[in-house]
């Protein structure tokens, strides 16, 4: 029977049966309702939110997708602090990424964070960030916690949050999902859903583990896949010419972008960045979420393509 | 997840044994608790049972007599109920609070025996409303803190006003709503219970500010953890006392709103005559921002499912023998949903038991039977041309008929390919013509309990999987279509049940009280193999 894995994104999360409950009430509950209890689909959600952080969120309204209003309700809860580099690779892959989001320098974030001031909507500044029409007391924090979280985990960084063993963070993330995809009783189709951060996770699996099962179907929503420096980060085993996850994903893979999700940054199209021998194959959807906070995965979720390219991938 | 109405059964059962027994005084106690229990679980007759047990121990017990009282008005004996609330209510001390309890219980009564009669200004009727007037007035008028009485009263009264009888003419409704309203919003926030805002919302109706209900409303009406029986109380009240459907289009939109909001919650369940369904199938989308004013933001999602549900009843058929007795319910299907041809034709679906060639198991032949598609057109009949394909009661229990005539204008329910999974939030819906209560249709939710179907199901009989699900009331009608919760599509064919006894499946022991279908995809292949 027909069954999807979710895995989630940066910063920190509710514990993982409400946040599959949240995920999974809100497909029941889209515009386009795709029920997976009623229509027979089982789901599985690849949780890791624990590795980085010390008790899950229990605010669980903020990730519904509707609220902007603090860290959690725009994927910046958490409290994690900005990445320390242990090596000049790490250090050129923190300033990469972190000029991706914005051109401002801590001084000028933090002055812009303390005053609690509205960022103004469309400043068109260097970063992907400063489109964002948020104030900066919001985004400050979700800066920390996307480049923390992506860097610990490209870098395989040996972490622990306050009161738990440090692990390192890409094996204990890899061998999680691996073995939800290898679960007992999956059967077909089976389809991997990933959001932003989980993106990367999903696809260096697919693409790079060895020991990873093969799926159906893949859809990656809210990625950061088409930034150079996470496919810096995916080679071996990453080109553009053979990109796609052929090995492991036999269906198609569905990426749903929205222009102004600061995580996809400037690149949010993948089809020309991971071919299938060469030709295009990835089936890039540019789709309009709401409010100021584009990133949420209540909002893709919501989103009628997202339902048609899941049923079409599930069957049903 | 709702109460456990097996079990609260079951321990009625044991408690009537103990108090008519040699029960102690703690059992006869607990016996007193399960009696407020089976109230709020609407299991009356068990109700009745108990309580006239414990009556005949504690003839005093006076919350004891006004509950017995409360089951009777629900069971229908309301003028037994009168005879047994008038002595509690006179012969208890003004200060005991049961007596205000009987009092306010023995308007109700009067209040069901006016709404109860088919001719309002009848006189039977005139005096029953005056009853009940002067008796929810007595204590509102003692203290306005007995809002209940007074919303009650004021609803009476302008029922009464809009009839054109005179009663209390020296009444303004006016001045009792905002009394009523003045008393309420005195409550400290802390101290207001759960019937705050239904009596707010029902005052604000007495002053016909349609913006106060309605924020009112959406304080426990759009609620994530919204109770069915308080909108069922709320639509109750609104419709048949306060009549809204009669005054405009936004009271007609607002009784549809929560009809659509009452069937969605977890045991909801209402009944509609055809002719109600016809104009909530023909009402529009209400008054803009109405719905979002009472349901919030999943107010036009669910005025969406709501109209799908209601077109899907269109497509329910009574099956009645040829003078008219109602045998069951079929359903409207494509022939190529059960790949048959032609495809476009259009069948009829319904138990083996209600209808089969023989006329075995208390069903009727062919020749005998008829179907009325009630809600799209309650005069036209349609014969049985044949049957096409049928499987016995101890099988899937199932016919399909061609009808001596094409159906136009009425759209065939589409089936789901899949049964839905079994965790603690699934639950269906039965829509059907239940027995006892001629050309209702009752949409009901289920809360779904088990399935022989994929993935850890294991059919007891081959080629045949079972599905079960519990009412929060009874049973559904034999041939009903259960549907999946979200998208309306069919993934059973009702055929039994609604009674404890029924064995669980999958190999588990014991028995527990469940409806019981087959899933139409068995039934799908099934015919497939011949």
């Amino acid at each position: 029977m027909p069954h999807v894995t979710f895995i989630h994104g940066i910063a920190n999360k509710p514990p993982a049966d409400d946040l599959l409950a949240i995920w999974r009430r809100t497909l029941a509950e889209a515009a386009e309702p795709l029920p997976l209890g009623d229509l027979g689909v089982t789901s599985s959600l690849v949780y890791w939110a624990d590795l980085m952080y010390e008790m899950p969120d229990m605010d669980l309204a903020a990730h519904e997708g509707v609220l902007e209003n603090t860290p959690q309700a725009i994927d910046a809860g958490g409290g994690a602090e900005l990445p320390v580099a242990a090596n000049e690779r790490e250090r050129k892959f923190i300033a990469a990424m972190r000029a991706r989001l914005t051109s401002m320098s801590d001084a000028e974030i933090d002055a812009a964070a303390a005053s609690h001031a509205p960022a103004p909507a469309g400043t068109g500044g260097a970063g992907a960030l400063e489109r964002v029409p948020l104030p900066w007391f919001l985004k400050k924090p979700l800066m920390s916690v996307l480049l923390r979280d992506v860097h610990h985990y490209l870098f395989d960084i040996e972490f622990g949050p306050p009161g738990k063993a440090p692990v390192r963070i890409q094996q204990r993330i890899r061998k999680r999902f691996v073995e939800a995809l290898a679960a007992p009783g999956i059967t077909g189709p089976h389809v991997v859903v990933s959001h932003s951060m989980g993106t990367v996770i999903a696809y260096d699996c697919l693409k790079r583990v060895a020991a990873c099962p093969k799926v159906d179907g893949l859809i990656t929503i809210g990625s950061p896949l088409g930034l150079d420096e996470i496919q810096d980060q995916m080679q071996p085993g990453w080109s553009r010419d053979d990109g796609f996850p052929k090995e492991r994903v036999s269906d198609r893979w569905f990426n749903l972008f929205d222009r102004l999700d600061p995580v996809c940054g400037f690149d949010p199209s993948l089809e020309n960045d991971y071919r299938r021998g060469g030709q295009r194959a990835v089936l890039d959807q540019a789709v309009g979420n709401t409010g100021a906070w584009r990133h949420s995965a209540s909002k893709y979720l919501r989103q009628p393509g997202f339902v048609q390219a899941l049923r079409s991938l599930l069957k049903v | 997840m709702g109460v456990d109405l097996d079990a609260l059964r079951e321990r009625t059962e044991q408690a009537i044994a103990r108090v008519r027994g040699a029960g102690s005084q703690a059992e006869l106690g607990q016996a007193r608790e399960l009696v407020l229990e089976l109230r709020n679980a609407r299991l009356y007759p068990e109700l009745l049972r108990l309580a006239e047990a414990i009556s005949r121990r504690e003839p005093g017990n006076a919350r004891n007599r006004r509950l017995y009282a409360q089951a009777l008005i629900e069971q229908g004996c309301v003028t037994v109920a009168i005879d047994v609330l008038k002595p509690l209510a006179s012969r208890l001390p003004r200060t005991d609070p049961e007596q205000a309890e009987a009092a306010g219980l023995l308007g109700r009564a009067y209040k069901q025996i006016f709404f109860d009669a088919g001719d309002k200004t009848a006189d039977a009727a005139r005096e029953a409303l005056k009853q009940a007037i002067a008796i929810y007035r007595k204590p509102f008028e003692k203290d306005a803190a007995n809002t209940w009485h007074g919303v009650n009263l004021l609803a009476l009264l302008a029922r009464a006003r809009r009839l054109g009888l005179r009663v209390a003419p020296e009444l303004e409704p006016a001045r009792v709503a905002k009394d009523v309203i003045a008393r309420l919003e005195a409550v400290a926030p802390e101290a207001r219970d759960e019937w705050h805002l239904p009596t707010l919302a029902e005052a604000s109706l007495g002053l016909n500010d349609w913006s106060a209900v309605e924020a009112a409303l959406k304080g426990y009406v759009a609620d994530e953890k919204a109770q069915a029986f308080m909108i069922a109380s709320t639509l109750r009240q609104f419709t048949q006392v306060w009549d809204i459907e009669a005054v405009d289009e936004r009271g007609r939109a607002l009784a549809d709103i929560l009809r659509a909001r009452l069937l969605q919650v977890s045991g909801g369940q209402i009944e509609l005559t055809p002719k109600s369904l016809q104009r909530a199938r023909a009402q529009g989308e209400p008054p803009a921002g109405q719905l979002e004013a009472v349901l919030g933001q999943l107010g036009s999602k669910t005025w969406k499912w709501w109209k799908i549900g209601l077109d899907r009843a269109a497509s329910v058929c009574s099956v009645r023998t040829k003078v008219g007795d109602r045998m069951g319910t079929g359903w409207l299907v494509r022939a190529g949903s059960l790949n048959l041809a032609p495809a476009d034709g259009l069948l009829v679906v319904t138990n083996f038991h209600v209808v089969n060639a023989q006329g075995a198991h208390n069903g009727i032949t062919p020749e005998s039977a008829e179907v009325v598609f009630e809600a799209a057109d309650a005069n036209k009949t349609y014969a049985i041309q044949e049957i096409v394909w049928s499987s016995p009661p101890d099988r899937h229990d199932c016919t399909v008929l061609r009808l001596a005539e094409p159906v136009a204008g009425i759209q065939p329910l589409p089936l789901g390919k899949a049964l839905p999974l079994v965790d603690a939030t699934a639950h269906v819906y039965l829509i059907g013509h239940p027995g006892g209560r001629d050309l209702a249709f009752s949409m009901q939710d289920n809360a779904l309990l088990d399935h022989e179907g994929p993935p850890n199901g294991k059919p007891a009989i081959e080629g045949v999987c079972r599905v079960h699900y519990r009412a929060p009331t009874e049973g559904g009608s034999s041939g009903s279509p259960v549907f999946n919760a979200a998208l309306w599509e069919v993934i059973a064919l009702h055929h039994s049940g609604g009674k404890l006894g029924m064995p669980r499946l999958n190999g588990q022991e014991g028995t527990y009280a469940a409806n019981e279908g087959i899933w139409v995809q068995s039934i799908v292949a099934a015919m497939a193999a011949g």
